[in-house]
C-alpha cells in the first residue's frame, strides 16, 4: 500500500471522497482498513472487536480519500444503538461511497445487509472477502452473475493477504462517478397475487418485492413525495414505513392506515431472504465437501462436560507462561537496567553532579521507571497468549461455555468476554462491553470488570509473592486472579438477587470458524500493548517516580535524605489509622498505594523509590527490599494484604475516566470508585484477620 | 416441539418464534426466518445451544431456544 500512496502523491487533488466500510461483525473490515491506511487497529476473531467509528485517510488517483471503519452490524434497523449510528452515518451526506465487506464464506447471511445497503440508494461496492476459505471448501462463486443480480460491482479481495486492494478502491472511486448501474433483469418465482398494475422494477432495483408489497410501496411513495419532496430516497422511506420504523415515522409523519395497518417487517425480511436464496442458488457453485474442522474442534471445546475444564486449563497455561517464561526473560532486562544505573551514576559523578541530582536520576527515575521495565517480558507473554486466544476464534466459545454460570448472575455468557479481556487491560475491556445490548448489563459489567486482575497489577504480585512466599510464589500470584474472579462474580450475584427486575438475558453470538492466528494480527496486537506499556513507563510512571522522589526527599525543612521527615511520610502517617485494621498500617505502603491510582505499576515503582532499591526485580534488589520491609515489621501476611488490596482498589485513572465516558454518568463512575475502595478494604480486612487467627 | 429439546446432529425447521419483537427481528435478520432449516450442533444442560443457520454458527441462550417452535426436518 505504501507504494500505491507514493505513486499517487504529489499530484493536484481531484477532490475529496469519503468511503465507509460496513459489513457483518468479524468479516474483515478492520483488516482491510488497516491495509489501506497503515493503521494498527486491533483485529481479532470474534464479533464485536470494533466498537467505535474510526477514520483514516489515503490518496488514490488524485483523490483525497477519507476512509471510515464502522462497527460490524448484521442489519440496518434502528433496534440497537450501534446499528442506528451506522445507518445514520451512511445516510448522511458525508458518505460518498459505501464499501460493503462481505464474508464470502457466509454469503447467505452477509447478503442481507448488502440488500439493505443497496436499498439506501448510495453507491455500493461489494468487497468479497475470504474467497480463499470458500475455495478451500471446494466451492466457487460466480463472479459474473453475482454483480448482475446485485446491480453493484463485486470485487474479490483478500484483506489478510492484501490482494485486490487496488482494484477495490479503484472501483469505489469510479462507482462514485457512475450512479446508475446497468439494468438488472431477473424474474422472481411465480406468485398467485394479482397486482393492481404491472411492476417493472427489475430494471431499477436489485431487490424487488412481491406485487402485494410493491403496490403498497408505490402508494406510500406517492404520499411521501407529495408531502416531503426533500426525502432523498422515497422508495426506501416507504419501505421503512411498511416495516413500522419509528425513526422515519416520527421524522416524516403521514397517514397510512388505509394502505397497511400492521408492520410488514416480517414479510419484508422473508422476501429478502427468498431473494438471497435465489442469488445463492445461482451464484454459489459446488456443495460444501468436507465437514469443517471447526465442527470437530467444537465437539470437544464446547462439550457439555469438558468445556469448562478445558477453559480453566487454557487459562492456567496462559498464566503459567506469563510467570515462568516471562520471569526467565526478565533476567536479561534486569542486567540492562543494572548496567544503566551504574554507568549513569558514575557518569554523573564524573561530571561533578550534586548528591541530590544523582539521587533524583538514579533513585527516582531509574529505580522507578527501570524497575517497571523489568516486568515487560511478563506482560508481553500475557498479551501474546491473549492475542492467540482472541485470534483463534475461541473467544465466542467462551461466551457459550460460561453462559450457564453467567445466567445464574442474571447476565448472558456474552458478558464474560469483557471480563476475560480484563485480564489484559481494563480500559479496552470496558469498551468491549458496548456489544451488550442491555444497558443494565453494561452498568454491571462496568462495575465488576475492574476486579478482573489486569496486567498492570502483575508486577505487584510477582514482586511481593517472590519476596515473601518463596516456592509458593506462583500459587500466591494465581490466587489473586481467583480472588478477583470470585469478587467479580460475587458482586454480580448479589446485584442480581437484590434487583427487582428478573430478566433472563438471552445469549446470541456468532461463533466464527477457528483459524490459525495470523502472525501479523498477533504481532500488531502485542506490539500495540508493548508500546502502550513503554509509553506508560515513559510518561505516567516517569512523572509518578519523579513526584514520589520529591515528596519523599523534601520535607518542611527542605531537602533531606531522611524520608521519615518528608511530606510523603506526613501524608502517609495521617492516613495510617485507616489502614491498621487491614494490616497495611505503614506510611510507606500507603504512599505507594495512593500513587498507584495513577497506574497500578506505580505501586511497585514507588516502592523502588521509597526503599531506594535500584533494581527491584533482581535478586539483589529483592534482598535489599526484604530486609528494609522486615525492619519496619512488614511480613508475609502484610504482603498478602497488600496484594489483595492492590487487586481490588481503584484500578487507575484511565479506568475511572473510561467508566465515566462509557456510562455517560459521573455519578456511576463515583459509585464504582467508592464501591471498589470499600470492597478492597473489607476483603483485605477479612484476609488479615483470618491470617492472624491462623498464624 | 421447542428448539431447546433439539438433539445435536439433527436438523429442524423453524415454525414460529415467540419472543419480544426486538429480539425476534434480530434473529430474523440473521436468517432465522419461518421455514429456515436449523441444525443443532451442540447443547448444554440449561438449553443453551450451538446451532447452524444458513451456514453460520450461533450460540443461543435458553431464553431464545425455549421460545422457538420447530418441527423435525426430514433430511
Amino acid at each position: 500500500m505504501a507504494e500505491m500512496t507514493k505513486k499517487n502523491s504529489g499530484t493536484v487533488s481531484k477532490g475529496k471522497l469519503t468511503i465507509a466500510f460496513i459489513g457483518n461483525p468479524n468479516c474483515g473490515k478492520t483488516t482491510l482498513f488497516n491495509a489501506y491506511t497503515g493503521a494498527n487497529l486491533k483485529v481479532a476473531n470474534w464479533p464485536g472487536v470494533t466498537v467505535e467509528k474510526v477514520e483514516g485517510s489515503m490518496r488514490f488517483q488524485g483523490y483525497d480519500i477519507k476512509l471510515v471503519d464502522l462497527p460490524g452490524t448484521y442489519s440496518l434497523t434502528s433496534y440497537t444503538m450501534e446499528e442506528s449510528v451506522s445507518r445514520d452515518f451512511i445516510l448522511s451526506d458525508d458518505v460518498d461511497v459505501v464499501i460493503d465487506v462481505v464474508d464470502a464464506s457466509s454469503l447467505e447471511r452477509n447478503l442481507y445487509l448488502t440488500l439493505q445497503l443497496l436499498e439506501l440508494g448510495k453507491p455500493v461496492v461489494v468487497a468479497l472477502n475470504m474467497m480463499d476459505i470458500v475455495q478451500k471448501r471446494g466451492m466457487e462463486i460466480d463472479l459474473h452473475r453475482l454483480p448482475e443480480m446485485l446491480g453493484a460491482p463485486v470485487i474479490p479481495v483478500s484483506a489478510r493477504k492484501r490482494r485486490g486492494l487496488e482494484v477495490l478502491i479503484h472501483a469505489a472511486v469510479h462507482h462514485n462517478e457512475q450512479r446508475h448501474p446497468d439494468p438488472l433483469i431477473h424474474e422472481h418465482r411465480e406468485s398467485e397475487f394479482e397486482s393492481r398494475h404491472k411492476h417493472d422494477h427489475h430494471s431499477e432495483f436489485a431487490m424487488v418485492y412481491s406485487d402485494d408489497i410493491e403496490d403498497r410501496i408505490d402508494l406510500i411513495k406517492d404520499r411521501l413525495k407529495e408531502k416531503y419532496p426533500e426525502i432523498p430516497n422515497h422508495r426506501w422511506a416507504s419501505l421503512k414505513y411498511l416495516e413500522g420504523d419509528s425513526d422515519i415515522k416520527s421524522k416524516y409523519p403521514i397517514e397510512i392506515s388505509d394502505i397497511s395497518s400492521e408492520s410488514l417487517e416480517d414479510k419484508i425480511i422473508n422476501e429478502k431472504f427468498d431473494f438471497i436464496e435465489e442469488i445463492v442458488d445461482e451464484c454459489l457453485v459446488g456443495k460444501e465437501q468436507k465437514a469443517a474442522v471447526t465442527d470437530r474442534v467444537d465437539r470437544y471445546l464446547t462439550d457439555k462436560y469438558l468445556g469448562i475444564p478445558i477453559f480453566l486449563l487454557i487459562m492456567a497455561v496462559v498464566f503459567f507462561l506469563t510467570f515462568t517464561v516471562g520471569d526467565f526473560l526478565s533476567g536479561y532486562v534486569e542486567l540492562f537496567v543494572e548496567l544503566l544505573n551504574s554507568s549513569v551514576s558514575s557518569l554523573l559523578l564524573s561530571l561533578g553532579a550534586g548528591s541530590a541530582v544523582i539521587s533524583l536520576v538514579c533513585d527516582g527515575i531509574i529505580s522507578g521507571v527501570g524497575g517497571i521495565i523489568t516486568f515487560l517480558p511478563n506482560i508481553f507473554m500475557l498479551f501474546l497468549a491473549l492475542a492467540l486466544l482472541e485470534d483463534s476464534g475461541y473467544m465466542s466459545r467462551v461466551a457459550f461455555i460460561m453462559d450457564g454460570i453467567m445466567g445464574r448472575l442474571g447476565l448472558s455468557g456474552r458478558a464474560f468476554i469483557p471480563m476475560l479481556l480484563g485480564f489484559g487491560c481494563t480500559v479496552p475491556a470496558l469498551m468491549a462491553s458496548r456489544a451488550l445490548e442491555d444497558k443494565r448489563d453494561r452498568m454491571r459489567i462496568m462495575l465488576i470488570t475492574p476486579f478482573m486482575s489486569c496486567s498492570a497489577r502483575l508486577p505487584i504480585y510477582i514482586l511481593f509473592s517472590e519476596l515473601f512466599f518463596g516456592k509458593y510464589a506462583m500459587i500466591a500470584a494465581y490466587s489473586m486472579y481467583v480472588i478477583g474472579i470470585a469478587v467479580a462474580i460475587g458482586t454480580a450475584f448479589v446485584l442480581h438477587h437484590i434487583s427487582k427486575t428478573k430478566l433472563e438475558n438471552a445469549l446470541l453470538i456468532e461463533l466464527p470458524e477457528y483459524k490459525l492466528p495470523g502472525a501479523r494480527t498477533v504481532f500488531i496486537y502485542v506490539w500495540e500493548k508493548v508500546k502502550d506499556f513503554l509509553q506508560k513507563a515513559g510518561t505516567t510512571i516517569f512523572v509518578a517516580s519523579v513526584f514520589m522522589w520529591f515528596i519523599l526527599n523534601f520535607g518542611p525543612s527542605g531537602y533531606s535524605s531522611d524520608m521519615g521527615q518528608s511530606f510523603g511520610a506526613a501524608i502517609g502517617r495521617y492516613i495510617v489509622p485507616l489502614f491498621v485494621p487491614i494490616g497495611l498500617g505503614f506510611w510507606q505502603i500507603i504512599v505507594a498505594l495512593i500513587a498507584g491510582i495513577s497506574a497500578k505499576e506505580v505501586v511497585v515503582s514507588s516502592c523502588a523509590v521509597l526503599f531506594g532499591v535500584s533494581n527491584i526485580n533482581s535478586a539483589e534488589g529483592m534482598s535489599s527490599m526484604l530486609s528494609q520491609l522486615s525492619a519496619i515489621g512488614f511480613g508475609p501476611l502484610n504482603a498478602l494484604c497488600l496484594m489483595v488490596f492492590s487487586l481490588l482498589y481503584v484500578p487507575c485513572v484511565a479506568t475511572i475516566i473510561t467508566i465515566k465516558k462509557e456510562s455517560k454518568s459521573t455519578a456511576h463512575a463515583t459509585k464504582c470508585v467508592l464501591f471498589q475502595l470499600l470492597t478492597a478494604w473489607v476483603m483485605t480486612f477479612i484476609v488479615y484477620n483470618l491470617g492472624r487467627m491462623l498464624i | 416441539m421447542k428448539l431447546n429439546k433439539g438433539i445435536p446432529g439433527n436438523s429442524y425447521q423453524v415454525m414460529k418464534i415467540d419472543l419480544p419483537v426486538r429480539l425476534m427481528r434480530r434473529l430474523e435478520v440473521l436468517g432465522m426466518t419461518g421455514g429456515t432449516s436449523v441444525r443443532v450442533m451442540n447443547t448444554k444442560s440449561r438449553g443453551t445451544m450451538i446451532i447452524k443457520i444458513r451456514g453460520t454458527r450461533f450460540a443461543l441462550g435458553k431464553g431464545i431456544t425455549e421460545n422457538v417452535e420447530v418441527k423435525e426436518a426430514k433430511d
